[in-house]
């Protein structure tokens, strides 16, 4: 028995029918309701690739950047030192600012005592 | 710097679902026109009814943006997986139709003969479409792949995840049903006086 059936002829034509139909093209509506579904389901876009500076950017930034920083870590340090170990110039400057009475003085271990032992008499 | 109309030109549909998954702005616009103008075709080759179709089609590009986020790149094409998921779609379709009784015929009334054979070939178009929801699911798949969109044997394959040969098995067993359910029709549908060729 052959597969040979008279409706096979019919069937070849409507699939030929059916291929040669040309392709409906998307309404304007569909497409908005595609692209409406497609906004109500995305992912929000990551923070980062959008998002603002952050914090410590925003600082360089005010201050000056990397070489402003620098400048100020550097005053900061000598600052310090001048404080812990004041050049012999420092402490001259300030003599001839301020006179020969210095605190060097009122912080000396006589003074104090001498102090105490004033205002117990 | 100049302005393309698809800002994702050259990179793949699985690179730009990607740019979706990621929240880029141009790539639903991108994918829809690349990817709904087939996918609309598809459903209405298979249900011959524009409105159907479409809602199947709007149906298939949801399921592609919800599976985005996971989409892996190496896994399929996204051409192979929007032909499977319209082919599910469009039987489910056609599953419900099974229960309504199936429609009238139209028939080409007055009119030019041009609108009188465009009728004719709806009604035919539609009464193919019918036919399809008699057969089991795979069958129906298979032969509108293969007949109506013209795919090759190995790539139903892919498309439906079985062999060639269940594949050749199921088109051969589909049409031949086809042929079966149509043979009552072949007079209404204008096949008596109107041999094909």
């Amino acid at each position: 028995m052959t597969m040979t059936n008279p409706n096979d002829d019919m069937l070849d034509d409507l699939f030929t029918q059916a291929s040669a139909q040309p392709p409906a093209q998307p309404s304007e509506d569909l497409i908005a309701r595609v692209l409406a579904d497609a906004a109500g389901v995305q992912p929000a876009p990551s923070a980062h690739v959008i998002g603002q500076p952050g914090l410590w950017a925003r600082i360089m930034d005010a201050i000056g950047g990397w070489p402003a920083l620098g400048g100020l870590a550097a005053a900061t340090v000598a600052g310090i030192w001048v404080g812990v170990a004041p050049p012999a110039s420092v402490s001259d400057l300030t003599a001839r600012l301020m006179g020969d009475t210095v605190s060097v003085d009122l912080f000396s271990t006589t003074l104090l005592l001498d102090a105490g032992a004033l205002s117990d008499g | 710097m100049t302005t393309s109309p698809d800002p994702f030109a050259g990179a793949s549909d699985a690179a730009v679902l990607v740019a979706f998954a990621n929240g880029d702005g141009q790539a639903a616009r991108v994918l829809t026109a690349r990817l709904l103008p087939r996918v609309l075709a598809q459903a209405t080759r298979l249900l011959a009814n524009p409105a159907e179709a479409e809602d199947v089609a709007q149906d298939a590009m949801m399921r592609l943006w919800k599976v985005a986020p996971e989409w892996r790149q190496d896994e399929a094409q996204i051409s192979t997986w929007l032909y499977r998921v319209v082919a599910n779609l469009c039987t489910d379709r056609l599953r419900k139709r099974r229960s309504v009784a199936l429609d009238q015929v139209a028939e080409p009334l007055d009119g030019s003969p041009s609108v009188a054979a465009q009728m004719q070939t709806q009604a035919r178009m539609r009464a193919l479409s019918d036919a399809m929801a008699a057969l089991p699911e795979r069958q129906a798949q298979a032969v509108s792949l293969r007949h109506l969109e013209g795919l090759s044997n190995p790539e139903i394959a892919q498309i439906m995840d079985i062999s060639v040969r269940s594949v050749e098995s199921l088109t051969a067993r589909g049409k031949r049903a086809l042929a079966e359910v149509m043979a009552g029709r072949k007079a209404e549908l204008g096949y008596d006086d109107d041999e094909p060729e």
